[in-house]
């Protein structure tokens, strides 16, 4: 084959990402020229570059639809079901959240923007597609510089300042971690590709080979521990979602989970030698390891949001906890006896993203760009102000505690079933930390939905009027009531993504 | 009728319903406010035309396409008799765990379903010119259209999880309706006592419910266990009867024990003793829904449950006596209660509380001997689907009284109403003569085919003394029902004219918007019993129904017609001597017999007997488990509480914003997980 036509092939595999990238271009050339050198720009050109980015991840969800999905060769990119799978999550979430960053970013900054979040929802997708080490290692970094950019921007006070460069000098810090974990990888394999290595490991399959690869990956899962805020990775988060926009801090709470989880089953697998998920289930040290990261990531979590005062504090340490949830599911793995703890893993994440993303987008929409709800006391009264978005707020609360009608019931309960019926007593001390913690979490939560019917407002708020977040929020708390009584499709999608021998 | 508009007529029964709710319950306070009766009328209308088709179209149709072609080598009919399934959707399915919702629909079914919605349609529309002036109007019909829909969803369950889901909720829509008028002390309490009543009876439900679902069977000398019941179905638990059979030799005391449990169910919903507690308190509630909930729909499930469940209590004779032993206690003790009431509603409370006695008699009397199932069976069926009709009436016709008489209904403070409210006054004389058993009305029919079949069971065999015993409770409770009924008639409509001060000067008669509902269902109460009864279509058409066996033969009883006509006239004639002819009799007896007076109007003391066994005590432990809570385990939670507080610290000087220390606590994580995977290898 000529070389120009495997490019060819390759692009064709990578559409809805080129749709993506071409629209970052276009907004980051254009975007300058419509501002002035002062910075000042038109009133309500935010507006076209919040549809310009709809309309690119509308075609790209198009592209997505029509794509193909074939089997992994030896080619960069490998479009499975996977693949398939987290495009999905990532170009819905990607809508959620542009309507969400819409109000939220000035007009004279809303290209560049809108063009970061574009570009991280790329970076997304190609984690998951890569074939590669380096690919995947670049996916990551696409998704990380964006990010830097992104929390800067949205608003420049020093908190905000701070905010960042704590981000950017963590996040470095952690990619290291993962960088060298995957040369040790490549200094195993002698390759890069993914397939390869795969090959390589079922021939020869060597203890202590694998003993080394277990150090690396351990290495890994350290370093992208930092993206899914396990603990003891997790110390930005709190102060880093006190400082920036709720717009960010939705992007924060749910896109690296998204990319870290999509590295590890991409990654995890093929290290034990592995080419799909069937059967796949971490062990030795890094189920231990996992298995730690999760129990304490529940238990730091939950305990520390339940002394939080500030709103944005507590979702943070939220945040965290729901990170340890879904490691219960990455450890149980994918054993084809009882429920496929992979399977609940996607399951919850997806739920997860609708439910967070959906409360930003309500905090947001209940306060204004310069005064956001910043404490409890903030939230106290708001039935009675604000009782529409209080009733949606209490739905995605209700639903990120994990009781019925939500489907964060469901999510936790297929979690649940899968830790439990793995049958060992590692599963059942899961499921059980799992039961326990959300016991902890529906405290913190009631608490917050207590306050809003329950308490007289000590403070009036202004509200600015924020359509854009008002109907995100309005998607996120009818998605969450309607994926109760529905649930078949989302679950059928998440078993499919795996379906990949 | 193609399949698929099959499927659309049985989801629209309860779809309708829920529909209204939701949009009354949004749209109610703010738009309609005085309108909102009309999603809920509409609804109703729907669902009441479905379920007529369902009756008279699919249901038949469906049979007709069951029935062998004759000449063919006859096919066994379906075990299940002739039904409908409308599958919905499968809610949940991971793993081996499955969660499905469908409706299934046969005789029993389009029967309950016909009256349900018929007699809720006549009482939303009565509700709306009784309600017109009330503030909560939007919420009512809400709690109506949300009542309909969990009680239609009950009845059309195909298996006993949705049942008891439906049951709670039909449940939660009583609690809501008792307590309407919720800023009223005695409403709330009303609406927590038979919210906490109903549960004792829901816990037996369930436990009957996980007893068939943890019901094994041992296949003969070998040593594998499986479960006869496949699901929780009501086709797999009850259609095959041989397998039941086989499951009560093996296995004697699971099938009783089960049944007592669903009997405990029945016993919360439908008021039995000494569960029944909890019915006249609940009059509380607006008048329409008394009539709807508390008299034609909601207290007969208890009924529905063990008429449904046919096949597992026949094999279960003990279970069955209990029940018509049960059914016998409370329907005398209520009977005698009402003879001293004074309150119109109260009177009323207590007679269905007695009519749902004499179902249970029936229902119980297959214990006497397997031929009499069937025909136990439909005369309790039979007389709730004309109760429910009478005993609407009367509520509402009560209603319409409390209306005029400004909210009054102690039958103490008015008398002589006949003139002013003509209307109000012949409906209520048709619904209590209904009642009594007067000849030819509807409540004749039913209850005569009652005494007749516990008139054959006290000649059965093996236990015809304890049938005969029951069966002289229920002539002396017939007596007495003719008695108090009309008592509180001639008490009411009779004697000098006197009004309450709080009608005003001139009681007025009920608007036509509740003239109509009381003129349509006392023709009901008049008719539908000789229509259906005496021809034996009621009959045919439930024997359908899984579990039962059509019978052959048809026979009146004559005889037990003409005792039970004497009894009804009887009873009526001494409430004329009493309260009409001589006024001192009454006076005079409760003086002379003042113990027994006492006790009757004291409700025989049961809400103090319970307060004083169960209520009390439970207080005690409650304020003991209250200071072993605050000072003992508060005490603990609080040390424990505290731990995280204090290992918070640690957590919290790292917290403290500087981020060298940050990426120190990773490089320790990171050289943690390094060092455990060194020393695993």
């Amino acid at each position: 084959m000529p070389p120009y036509q495997a490019i060819n092939q390759a692009a064709g595999l990578i559409i809805p990402e080129i749709i993506l990238l071409a629209t970052v271009c276009v907004m980051f050339l254009a975007g300058p020229f419509l501002v002035s050198e002062t910075g000042k720009a038109p009133v309500g050109l935010r507006h076209r570059w919040g549809i310009l980015s709809l309309l690119a991840l509308g075609a790209a969800m198009f592209a997505w639809t029509k794509a193909p999905i074939l089997e992994a060769g030896a080619g960069p990119f490998r479009p499975d079901e996977f693949v398939w799978f987290v495009r999905g999550v990532s170009l819905v979430g990607g809508m959620l959240l542009t309507l969400l960053l819409w109000d939220q970013i000035d007009d004279g900054h809303a290209a560049e923007a809108h063009a970061c979040l574009l570009a991280i929802l790329a970076g997304v997708n190609f984690v998951a597609l890569s074939n590669d080490l380096v690919g995947i290692f670049l996916g990551l970094e696409l998704v990380s510089i964006p990010t830097y950019i992104l929390l800067f921007l949205a608003r420049r006070d020093w908190m905000s300042n701070e905010a960042t460069i704590k981000y950017f000098l963590l996040s470095i810090f952690s990619s290291a971690f993962v960088l060298y974990g995957l040369s040790w990888v490549f200094g195993i394999a002698g390759t890069t590709n993914l397939t390869a290595i795969t090959q390589k490991i079922s021939a020869a399959s060597v203890t202590t080979d694998l003993g080394m690869f277990q150090l690396a990956m351990v290495l890994i899962i350290a370093g992208l521990s930092f993206r899914l805020t396990a603990v003891p990775f997790h110390f930005y988060a709190p102060d880093v979602f006190q400082g920036v926009t709720p717009s960010s801090a939705a992007m924060l709470s749910f896109v690296p989970k998204v990319v870290g989880f999509t590295a590890l089953l991409r990654l995890l697998p093929v290290c034990f030698g592995e080419a799909g998920f069937t059967d796949w289930m971490p062990v030795g040290a890094v189920r231990v390891v996992l298995m730690v990261l999760a129990i304490l990531t529940m238990f730091v979590g939950n305990l520390l949001a339940l002394r939080q005062t500030s709103l944005m504090r507590l979702l943070a340490y939220s945040s965290i906890a729901h990170a340890g949830y879904m490691l219960v599911g990455l450890t149980v793995g994918n054993s084809s006896a009882g429920t496929s703890g992979v399977a609940s893993l996607l399951f919850y994440l997806s739920m997860y993203g609708i439910m967070t993303i959906g409360l930003f987008a309500l905090i947001s929409a209940a306060g204004t760009f310069a005064r956001p709800l910043r404490s409890l006391s903030d939230l106290s009264g708001l039935s009675r102000s604000q009782p529409a978005i209080a009733l949606m707020m209490a739905v995605c609360l209700i639903g990120l505690s994990g009781l019925p009608p939500t489907g964060g019931f469901l999510a936790k309960l297929n979690l649940f079933l899968a830790a439990w019926s793995e049958g060992t007593a590692d599963g059942r001390i899961l499921a059980i930390t799992l039961a326990v913690n959300a016991v902890i979490a529906a405290t913190y939560y009631l608490r917050l939905i207590s306050a809003m019917y329950f308490e007289q407002s000590t403070v009036v708020l202004e509200t600015a009027r924020q359509p854009a977040a008002w109907i995100a929020g309005c998607l996120c708390a009818v998605a969450t009531l309607a994926l109760f009584l529905m649930p078949q499709p989302l679950w059928n999608a998440a078993v499919h993504a795996l379906s990949h021998q | 009728m193609t399949e698929e508009l099959q499927q659309i007529v049985l989801w629209l029964i309860p779809a309708a319903p829920l529909l209204a709710a939701i949009i009354t319950a949004l749209l109610g306070p703010k738009l309609l406010r005085y309108k909102s009766h009309l999603p809920c009328w509409s609804a109703l209308a729907v669902s009441f035309v479905c379920s007529l088709i369902l009756l008279l179209k699919i249901l038949p149709s469906v049979e007709q396409a069951a029935t062998p072609v004759k000449g063919e080598v006859a096919i066994a009919q379906s075990a299940a008799g002739p039904q409908v399934m409308a599958s919905g959707f499968e809610w949940f399915s991971v793993g081996s765990l499955h969660a499905d919702i469908e409706l299934r629909a046969d005789s029993i079914t389009a029967i309950m379903l016909t009256m349900v919605t018929g007699v809720s349609l006549l009482v939303a529309v009565f509700g709306s010119g009784y309600m017109s002036h009330d503030p909560g109007y939007p919420r009512f019909f809400a709690a109506v259209s949300l009542f309909v829909f969990s009680m239609c969803m009950l009845v059309l369950s195909g298996s006993f999880i949705l049942l008891f889901v439906f049951w709670e909720a039909v449940g939660l829509c009583s609690y809501l309706l008792i307590g309407f008028w919720f800023q009223k002390p005695s409403a709330a309490a009303a609406a927590k006592k038979a919210f906490v009543v109903n549960r004792i009876g829901d816990f037996g439900l369930i436990m009957g419910i996980f007893l068939i679902w943890t019901t094994t069977f041992q296949i003969p000398g070998s040593d594998v266990l499986f479960r006869p019941f496949q699901s929780l179905n009501f086709v797999d638990v009850l259609g095959n009867t041989e397998l039941i059979k086989v499951v009560a030799l093996q296995n004697p005391g699971r099938i009783p024990l089960i049944c007592f449990c669903l009997f405990l169910g029945a016993m919360g919903k439908s008021a039995q003793f000494p569960l029944q507690v909890w019915l006249p308190d609940a009059m509380e509630g607006p008048t329409p829904v008394s009539a709807l909930i508390h008299a034609a729909t909601m207290v007969t499930a208890g009924v529905y449950l063990v008429a449904r469940c046919t096949p597992l209590f026949v094999m279960a004779p003990y279970a069955q006596m209990a029940v018509s032993g049960i059914g016998a206690a409370t329907a005398a003790i209520a009977a005698l209660t009402a003879l001293t009431q004074t309150d119109l509603k109260r009177v009323l409370a207590y007679s269905t509380v007695s009519q749902l006695g004499f179902m249970f008699m029936a229902l119980g009397c297959g214990a006497a001997g397997a031929e009499l199932v069937t025909p136990a069976v439909t005369a309790g069926m039979f007389h709730l689907f004309t109760h429910a009709f009478f005993k609407a009436l009367l509520f509402l016709a009560a209603g319409s009284v409390m209306h005029a008489m400004g909210d009054v209904i102690d039958m103490r403070r008015f008398s002589g109403l006949k003139h002013a409210l003509p209307i109000t006054h012949w409906t209520f004389l048709v619904g209590a003569a209904a009642l009594a058993g007067v000849p030819l009305l509807a409540g004749f029919w039913s209850k005569d085919d009652i005494l007749a079949v516990l008139k054959e069971a006290s000649h059965s065999q093996e236990h015809g003394l304890y049938f005969g015993v029951i069966r002289a409770i229920a002539i002396g409770t017939a007596f007495l029902t003719a008695f108090y009924t009309f008592r509180a008639y001639f008490m009411t409509f009779w004697g000098p004219e006197r009004y309450p001060e709080e009608a005003g000067h001139h009681p007025h008669e009920a608007t036509p918007i509740m003239a109509w509902p009381l003129r349509t269902l006392a023709v009901c109460a008049a008719g539908i019993g000789l229509i259906v009864g005496p021809t034996h279509l009621f009959g045919d058409y439930l024997q359908k129904t899984m579990g039962l066996t059509p019978e052959l033969e048809h026979h009146l009883h004559w005889s037990v017609m003409f005792m039970s006509s004497v009894i009804a006239l009887a009873g009526i004639g001494f409430a004329w001597m009493f309260y009409v002819a001589s006024p001192a009799i009454p006076a005079s007896i409760a003086r002379a017999m003042r113990p027994l007076y006492l006790i009757s109007q004291g409700k025989f003391f049961l809400d103090e007997i319970f307060t004083g066994m169960i209520v009390l005590p439970l207080r005690g432990i409650a304020i003991l488990a209250t200071l072993v809570d605050k000072y003992l385990i508060d005490g603990i939670v609080d040390t424990v509480g505290k731990v995280p507080k204090s290992l918070s610290i640690i957590p919290r000087q790292l917290h403290g914003g500087v981020v060298s220390s940050y990426a120190g606590v990773m490089w320790v994580g990171v050289v943690a997980a390094v060092v455990l995977v060194l020393t695993m290898f």
